[in-house]
């Protein structure tokens, strides 16, 4: 019977989607605030 | 000795054709989301290191594309900024190397998850492992160099040669369980021979590969896109790009 480590599974997978998803998050916001400040200076 | 100045475009007006919503990121992350249902839901678990071996879809995907894919085009963007002193090569090198941390901090951080019910120990200073990290930090002192230095030819030309560094441990990162003694096991899917695995398996890495393949373009992309963006504004102001 294999071992009883869901566990170890579920953190791996949590700590991973956290990684990307911060990192979506950060890019998109920084792209959105440059993207802002473009559009300012060119009214 | 003067150094050849690099090349930059004109500051021009903002652009609204890339304003919309990111669709291939979208396509990315439910590519993601779906390989590793499948993986988690509809592979079979492991008899012998149960459902932890599961990691494996997540971890050694994100490897291979860090190392092959985020910090080879560091080197090899790096490597060609030398010779032809584009802006947009160096400003591709940074889109990797940025990316491709985010994808090596995932395999830092799973890796040991994974080792401590297989091992027993979170963490060993063996070759793969120290190499790894070792590259990580060499690739985090390539951002760090990058915000530290003012004069845009300057600071490309000193972290293209960290960035070639950093590409010329990656072969070394893949032969380092043939190398030497270590933990990690042998190679398992790229190696001569056929994969070390059933074919459900293959295949689960196979779609988990795809989606992370994808999940780096899209995040290159938009990082590219930013990084021009960026450039641009800065030009705008009369700043140094």
């Amino acid at each position: 019977m294999p071992p009883d480590n869901v566990a170890f599974m579920r953190a791996a997978y949590t700590v991973a989607l956290v990684v990307y998803a911060l990192y979506a998050v950060t890019l998109w916001r920084r792209r959105a605030r440059v993207r802002k400040e473009l559009q300012r200076l060119s009214d | 000795m003067t150094t050849p100045a690099a090349r930059t475009a004109a500051p021009t007006a903002p652009s609204t054709a890339r304003g919309g919503p990111d669709l291939l990121l979208a396509a990315a992350v439910i590519a993601v989301a779906a390989a590793l249902v499948h993986a988690v839901y509809f592979t079979p678990t492991e008899a012998v290191q149960g459902p932890a071996q599961k990691i494996f879809y997540l971890h050694v995907s994100s490897a291979i594309v860090a190392l092959y894919l985020g910090f080879g085009l560091l080197a090899l963007t790096s490597a060609v900024y030398l010779w032809l002193r584009e802006e947009r090569v160096d400003r591709m090198a940074e889109s990797a190397a940025e990316v491709g941390l985010v994808f090596m901090s995932v395999v830092l951080l799973t890796g040991p998850i994974w080792a401590k019910p297989i091992w027993g120990t979170w963490w060993t200073w063996d070759a793969r492992l120290t190499l790894t990290l070792f590259t990580w930090l060499i690739v985090l002192g390539y951002l760090t160099l990058r915000n530290a230095i003012e004069d845009r030819a300057q600071r490309a030309r000193y972290s293209a040669v960290l960035g070639i560094l950093a590409g010329l441990l990656v072969p070394f990162i893949h032969l380092s369980t043939t190398m030497f003694r270590t933990l990690h096991p042998q190679p398992i899917l790229l190696k001569p021979s056929a994969p070390s695995m059933p074919h459900e398996m293959v295949m689960s890495w196979m779609y988990a590969q795809g989606a992370f393949v994808l999940l780096f373009v899209a995040l290159l992309r938009a990082r590219y896109r930013y990084g021009e963006e960026r450039d641009r504004l800065r030009a705008l102001r009369g700043e140094e790009v």
